[in-house]
């Protein structure tokens, strides 16, 4: 919205330059988003808020600036109340009659018939004002609507009366098949939503939003039809809607016009038609009801104190709210009876006069002060659980993405995951990009190893936790872990700079770290081939590791690279954390370690092996793990070397090397015995 | 040194490093043998004067000398004290890259959705979150946003297809409705997390961004609470060094409802292209709970009063580290997610 300095002070007297009144605009919440000087004048403009449709006319602007200044307000002696009264009652003299189907959809609808109008080029000075705020000028009778719509937000609209049937104008919802060609040239197919103004014979106009094409007032236009009228906000928001327009019209109405002002506004442009396009007037007709019903508010002024945090006086309240034309009456010492004027729609509760006090009285004149806060402590363990998997990834290495929900359709399908589920989709994307709210987050990642891929980068470690979204019965999200890793990475060690290729096992490595830190017990990895595991934590699964087949590499354009992918869902795991730990004593005696190295066939289970192991064991094998695993030179192939380190340990007393060896050695047959393995 | 015996000269190693108890010495020993004018040295500038058949098993033995020699000082070397060791054969050189696993970073927007969660929880609140999928009541009609008016119209809506009445929901705001049904005040609590707007992506918009939204319910909380509260945030992230106003604004599920400027970071208030020349970063919304909101929450309004306050993840990041366009959030580029 466009106001010049200038044109505010026809209505009210400013005696501050417009920098300082642009501040002040500002801070009573009109946002003054420029301002600039142009040909003499400055113009501001300003952000509205949906709830001040008063405030989109200069007018409104103006009584704003009288209030946030002290200055008197000029309200026009047309404006009036009693000229009102006279203007309705001298209504109806006039041959044309106007039909409202619906008074619901039309409160109010004046017609005023202006003959012999001279149409051409506008006075200098409405052309320059409009022109200012960035309005093109047409010709004389539709700057003077145009014009006025700025002033008094008022929205006009002038037919050519020779291009319409005279006898009736109907204000209905289009029919069916009904169509118009608007003032933008566009043909326009109208529905049943849509609320259009009509004579006899066909549409002049879609009400509230544009005028007809052939109606319009043109260069050979002598007698005008001039519309000012009332339309419910929610119909014209549909018909705009319908339409796919918005205008200065409609985004008026949508808001709320002042109905108190129609015949007013309707009057005033009679008036500037007759000075500056030498016309006479022959009727002015109304249907409908123009005198909107009286609002009143009770005001306790100590609520205003109690939310502000100040203490007013009733007679401060009652002087700002006077300010901005409330009509406010003492009803006991401190409860005002407010009396809401017609252009003020948005307020109608106590609350909504405590914003006007505290806005007037100013923002910045409330002091602070600190809330004593009854602390809830409820512990967010989810919250801290990701926090502890995002401290844990980074510390070995991994970055944290966050990669969009929504996803194409496309892209899902060509990274072949089996579903057990529909993808929910969305209903009005912006594009084909976002259609699918993601069912996986292997598909952001995936990208964005391939980006990082391609900005040549050796390595790709990352990792996202954020929901992903199943189409059950209802709508499921389900926050979920994933992984992503390709390349290799390079570190220094002692040795020397090594490089490690990423494989499934640092993926799994990972979250086992995860799940060390968590305290989940009782996992598992299931090969499900040689590219793929299925993750499970007590018998549940919980997600799966995989590598990306050839056809998946290809739709993320990655070429001669492997991308290792894991996807478990947080939800299931969280279910099994133990994050609070119990401590074990420490072994009070001292323990034996032995190890034992061998060569093993592959293909042959080592986790179930330890398991046999774990269990022959008993009761002085504390622990036994995989401490060595190598291929190589010396071994054959098709066989693996392996070494098992055992602890042999015991809470009543220190073991000695006797009494270990025939344990260990029962372990070593075994596995020479059951395992075919060769002991080194 | 012709005529020079390979045999002699290993004997005389052999008893010379037996002496030595330094690491002094040791490396007088080093430069004696092996230094650039050292006895090897020496043997090798010989070789070009011997006969052509002789070159090739002297050179051997040359060869095989200088191996006894540096087995003899790696030897000796470990015999030494650490210390001393140091300071002659060292292997650590300062100006060498450390050895340690190379750690990960933590998002930008994860880390400022922390620190601000962080602020709040020192000052008592909880920290809550909500689904992402929600209902069209508590994205709207719950927080006093009529369906049909224009103020929706900052909230445009992605729906789901499928499920009638469901969208993804445009504000962390439906969490207020859902915290005030689930809890009795008094409710301190902030909300992180993702939202939905269908908004084309361009430097300064995303589809997809980052809120935090608080709220503090309670007997006699007020709008002076609420500017307090938010002032000790501002200054707890962007520093005590800045200013702060409250504008006047409009929220439908706030009355009186405030926009909060704080001075801008670059230029300090005197106009920079980052604040668009007016010295103001606007930062969050905020202001007093609709008593409409309190009803449609089981909440009395006569009884209880309180302010809620939401903001952008990615602005205040953006405003922080100096980053100049949002869709460097989501695109995950090693190079920008190692900076933090």
């Amino acid at each position: 919205m466009r106001v010049t300095y200038n044109w505010l002070k026809d209505f009210v007297e400013i005696k501050i330059p417009a920098k300082e009144l642009a501040d002040k605009l500002t801070m009573a919440g009109l946002e003054v988003v420029s301002l600039e000087e142009k040909a003499g004048d400055f113009i501001f403009e300003i952000e509205i808020t949906s709830n001040r449709p008063d405030w989109l006319s200069v007018l409104g602007v103006a009584r704003e600036v009288a209030a946030i200044t002290g200055a008197k307000l000029r309200v026009p002696s047309f404006l009036s109340a009693r000229r009102s009264g006279r203007l309705n009652s001298q209504a109806n003299k006039g041959s044309l009659k106007i039909k409202i189907e619906n008074k619901k959809d039309c409160p109010l609808y004046t017609a005023r018939i202006i003959k012999n109008v001279k149409v051409g080029p506008s006075p200098d000075w409405i052309r320059r004002r409009l022109e200012l705020i960035g309005c093109r000028s047409v010709n004389n009778v539709v700057d003077i609507t145009n014009y006025l719509l700025y002033e008094l937000g008022e929205p006009l609209h002038a037919f050519d009366l020779d291009k319409i049937n005279p006898e009736e104008i109907i204000v209905r919802r289009a029919k069916p098949q009904e169509k118009i060609i608007t003032i933008d040239g566009e043909e326009n197919r109208l529905s049943g939503e849509v609320l259009v103004i009509a004579d006899k014979d066909k549409t002049i106009a879609a009400a509230g939003v544009m005028g007809g094409r052939d109606t319009e007032v043109s260069q050979g236009t002598r007698n005008i039809l001039l519309e000012a009228a009332s339309f419910d906000p929610i119909v014209v928001r549909r018909s705009r809607q319908a339409l796919g327009k918005s205008t200065e019209s409609s985004y008026r109405f949508e808001r709320g016009v002042d109905s108190s002002m129609v015949s007013q506004a309707s009057l005033k442009a009679a008036e500037l038609i007759r000075e500056c396009c030498d016309s006479e007037e022959s009727g002015f007709m109304v249907s409908g009801v123009s005198k909107p019903k009286d609002i009143k508010v009770d005001l306790d002024t100590a609520y205003v104190s109690k939310i502000l945090g100040i203490n007013l006086a009733a007679a401060k309240v009652k002087h700002i709210l006077t300010r901005l034309g409330f009509k406010v009456k003492h009803k006991s010492k401190n409860i005002l009876i407010v009396g809401v004027p017609s252009f003020r729609q948005d307020v109608r509760t106590q609350v909504d006069l405590v914003e006007e006090v505290a806005r007037i009285f100013g923002y910045e004149l409330i002091p602070s002060s600190v809330p004593a806060i009854k602390p809830c402590v409820t512990i967010s363990e989810r919250r801290d659980l990701v926090s502890a998997i995002k401290n844990i990834l980074t510390g070995l290495g991994a970055n944290e993405a966050i990669t969009y929900s929504l996803v194409d359709r496309a892209g899902l399908n060509n990274l072949g995951l089996k579903l057990d589920f529909g993808p929910i989709e969305i209903m009005n994307p912006l594009s084909q990009e976002q259609e699918i709210l993601s069912p996986t987050l292997m598909l952001g990642l995936g990208r964005a190893v391939s980006f990082n891929l391609n900005q040549r980068q050796e390595h790709v470690a990352i990792f996202e936790i954020a929901n992903i979204f199943k189409g059950a019965k209802e709508p499921e999200e389900e926050l979920t872990l994933g992984i992503a890793l390709s390349g290799a990475k390079s570190f220094f060690t002692g040795q020397g700079l090594v490089k490690d290729e990423a494989g499934l096992s640092n993926i799994k490595g990972m979250l086992e770290a995860v799940f060390v830190l968590l305290g989940v017990a009782g996992y598992e990895f299931i090969s499900q081939g040689e590219e793929r595991a299925d993750i499970y934590i007590q018998k549940k699964k919980i997600g799966s590791m995989l590598k990306l087949n050839r056809q998946a590499l290809r739709s993320l354009e990655i070429k001669n690279r492997d991308v290792f992918l894991l996807e478990a869902s947080l939800d299931k795991l969280f279910a099994f954390a133990r994050p609070n730990k119990i401590f074990t004593p420490l072994p009070k005696y001292p323990g034996i370690a032995r190890d034992i190295s061998f060569i093993l066939k592959e293909g042959l289970s080592v986790k179930d092996i330890l398991a046999l192991l774990k269990g022959k064991g008993q009761p002085l094998l504390r622990e036994i793990r995989v401490a060595d695993y190598y291929k190589g030179s010396q071994i054959p192939l098709g066989y693996r070397g392996l070494t098992l380190a055992c602890l042999y340990s015991s809470n009543e007393r220190t073991l000695t090397e006797k009494e270990v060896q025939p344990i260990h050695d029962l372990l070593c047959e075994t596995l020479t015995r059951d395992f075919a393995a060769k002991i080194r | 040194m012709p005529g020079m015996d390979i045999n002699s000269i290993k004997t005389q190693i052999d008893s010379e490093a037996q002496g030595i108890s330094s690491a002094g010495e040791l490396e007088e020993f080093r430069t004696k043998y092996l230094g650039r004018k050292g006895i090897l040295a020496q043997l090798t500038g010989t070789i070009p004067s011997l006969a052509l058949e002789q070159r090739s098993s002297f050179g051997r033995e040359v060869n095989a000398l200088k191996d006894k020699l540096l087995f003899v000082i790696a030897e000796k070397q470990k015999t030494l004290l650490p210390g001393q060791k140091e300071t002659t054969f060292s292997s650590f050189d300062a100006g060498m890259p450390g050895i340690a696993q190379e750690l990960g970073h933590i998002h930008p927007l994860t880390r400022i959705t922390d620190e601000i969660c962080a602020i709040f929880s020192r000052m008592g609140f909880s920290v809550v979150s909500g689904p992402e999928i929600e209902t069209e009541y508590n994205n709207f009609t719950g927080l006093n946003i009529p369906l049909e008016h224009p103020s929706r119209e900052a909230f445009d809506t992605f729906y789901l297809k499928d499920y009638a009445q469901m969208l993804l929901r445009s504000h962390t705001s439906p969490v207020q409705v859902r915290a005030m049904k689930e809890r009795k005040p008094p409710l301190a609590i902030v909300v992180p997390g993702r939202v939905y707007r269908p908004d084309a992506v361009d430097a300064s918009h995303s589809f997809m961004f980052y809120q935090v939204e608080g709220f503090l319910v309670d007997k006699d909380i007020k709008f002076s609470d609420l500017k307090g509260l938010l002032e000790i945030f501002a200054k707890a992230v962007f520093g005590n060094d800045i200013k702060m106003r409250f504008r006047p604004h409009f929220f439908p599920f706030t009355e009186p409802s405030a926009e909060v400027d704080i001075s801008c970071i670059i230029c300090k208030g005197k106009g920079c292209s980052v604040c668009g020349r007016k010295g103001w970063l606007e930062i969050l919304g905020s202001g007093m709970i609709h008593p409409n909101v309190f009803k449609h929450v089981g909440i009395d309004p006569k009884k209880y009063t309180g302010f809620a306050f939401g903001m952008g993840v990615e602005r205040i990041a953006m405003l922080k580290y100096g980053i100049n366009d949002i869709r460097l959030f989501f695109e995950n580029d090693l190079r920008f997610l190692r900076q933090f």
